[in-house]
């Protein structure tokens, strides 16, 4: 049974955008709605950084809007993408001059909205590159990166995009970085418990007491298998090993690494897989160079994380480095 | 016969109906092997349909009824149904452009357009359990068929039924269900399965008069 703070289940999205933008007055405005602006989009002469998704996977995406990541997010519904209008719109409010990224995650819904936007986008001559993140290894091989799914890579992707528009760079070199960064990431999950859709009620997945899901999608559908539980070190060499294997990354290289809680995993559990990680990466003599262990690509109350790593060079590293100031991730 | 604009009024109100019907079951298709709200988004396309049945201004032609109800279906913010719902909206407005009354040439030209706009989002062919399961048999049916109107819209209605039903023994090879690879098999695709209320709508709107 769904046990939840909620009001009318159809006002979700309006109310926790609303929310979001009261919560957060000084950094964000809600514009027509569905739009997440950053405040000092204004005032921004350099390239600007748009994205679209579905709600329901809070603090994502709209959570990292503001100076130095996303300038603007596109909101759908619960799970679903928005139209095109609305992502037309946002192209429009976020073209300083200087060109849009347009980053996309690879669902289906996304990017049909998405291939709508950039064909209206070019009939307007808005001058927009669009920068897919397809980086859940268990769906697909590398080589098929566009039958993958977009993950938790979008965030530190509109980072790295971010800081690259911060330091003044063209919208080719913009895009250039952005696309090496996404063409370097790779995820894998790992789930304990399903959730609740928050408008349906329905299950999202179901998994028994004593298994785990491996390479489940963020609304618990397939792919991936089921095994017995493990601890978190168990759990954690596991998935870094098909990460590693899938990027091919050998001793001496310098990785990015992410733990994603995706709702019902503790802060405690993300710290003790993140040291497991850095252990694991260490006794291999590869280097984590950045990192965020948080909730920052949910799905409800799912019990699980998103392991992500992204392989680093000095120039993405300096892409990172950059501050930036979005409701639920800082750097000074 | 002909449908004059009173009819297409009917069959968009018979369309909302029989989704309207169906709403629970789209979500608990779409939950097995989706994220479980197929019908939460057409409920909302169903909605869209109904306002405009209800509130289309007299000068306003068929062609351009369609070709509104497909702007407002693609933006109503519901993943992939919104813009390929949409397609097939704006598709239908295309077909009927410069119609009046739709005899039977207009219906199938109507179903044609529909097919090739959702063709310029989708390249999904039969069998991969998708709303093409249905939509490519019941516009190839239009084409087809001899009957003469109504008795076209029941077949077209028939030919989208089988498509329907044809998607059970597909694997899905699109969206999220095409992760859960052959354990799709047995279970209708959820958008199949609209998408032939919708068209079931349209036929009974009229058969029933």
């Amino acid at each position: 049974m769904m046990k939840k703070f909620i009001n009318d289940p159809s006002n979700l999205t309006q109310e926790l955008l609303e929310g979001l933008a009261l919560a957060n007055k000084d950094i964000i405005e809600l514009v027509r709605g569905n739009l997440v602006v950053n405040k000092k989009l204004k005032d921004a002469d350099r390239v600007t950084v748009v994205t679209l998704g579905g709600t329901g996977h809070e603090p994502a995406l709209q959570g990292f809007v503001g100076e130095g990541m996303a300038d603007i997010a596109v909101c759908g519904d619960i799970f679903a993408a928005p139209g095109p209008e609305s992502c037309i719109e946002a192209l429009k409010l976020a073209d300083r001059g200087k060109g849009v990224i347009f980053v996309v995650l690879n669902h289906a819904g996304d990017m049909l909205t998405a291939n709508l936007t950039m064909k209206a986008a070019k009939k307007e001559g808005i001058n927009v590159i669009k920068i897919v993140t397809q980086e859940d290894i268990t769906t697909a091989p590398r080589a098929e990166a566009n039958n993958r799914r977009g993950f938790v890579g979008c965030i530190p992707a509109y980072k790295i995009a971010g800081g690259a528009a911060a330091q003044g760079k063209s919208l080719e070199e913009v895009a250039a970085i952005t696309q090496k960064f996404v063409d370097n990431m790779g995820a894998i999950s790992v789930s304990l418990t399903g959730a609740t859709h928050p408008v349906t009620g329905g299950d999202l997945a179901v998994l028994e007491d004593n298994e785990m899901g491996v390479g489940m999608g963020q609304h618990g559908e397939g792919g991936g298998y089921k095994i017995p539980m493990k601890t978190a070190d168990e759990t954690v060499a596991l998935l870094m090993g098909e990460l590693l294997k899938d990027l091919s990354i050998t001793s001496g290289e310098k990785l990015m690494c992410v733990v994603n809680g995706c709702g019902a995993t503790t802060l405690m559990e993300m710290l003790i897989s993140y040291r497991a990680a850095v252990k694991y990466l260490e006794a291999k003599g590869i280097e984590v160079v950045a990192n965020i262990v948080n909730e920052l690509l949910t799905v409800q109350e799912t019990g699980g994380y998103q392991l992500f790593v992204a392989r680093m060079d000095d120039e993405l590293l300096a892409c990172w480095n950059e501050p930036c100031n979005t409701p639920y991730f800082k750097k000074c | 016969m002909v449908l004059n604009k009173k009819d297409f009024i009917q069959m968009l109100i018979g369309a909302s109906d029989a989704l309207d019907e169906k709403i629970d079951e789209f979500s608990e298709i779409d939950s097995k092997f989706g994220d479980g709200d197929h019908g939460v988004t057409v409920g909302r396309i169903s909605k869209v349909i109904r306002a405009k049945a209800e509130s289309s201004p007299e000068h306003e032609t068929l062609s351009e009824i369609f070709e509104a109800l497909g702007k407002d279906i693609m933006n109503v913010n519901g993943g992939s149904a919104g813009p390929l719902y949409g397609s097939i909206f704006e598709g239908f407005g295309e077909g009927l452009t410069g119609v009046r009354e739709a005899d039977e040439a207009a219906i199938k030209s109507m179903f044609t357009g529909a097919l090739e706009n959702i063709r310029l989002i989708s390249n999904a062919q039969i069998g991969e359990k998708t709303m093409m399961d249905t939509l490519i048999p019941a516009c190839e049916k239009a084409k087809s068929s001899t009957s003469p109107l109504p008795q076209l819209l029941l077949d077209i209605a028939d030919a989208a039924f089988h498509g329907a039903e044809y998607s059970k023994q597909c694997q899905a090879k699109f969206g999220r269900a095409r992760f859960h690879k052959e354990a799709t098999i047995g279970t209708m695709d959820a958008g199949a399965y609209s998408l032939y209320c919708l068209i079931k709508g349209f036929s009974a709107a009229i058969n029933q008069q």
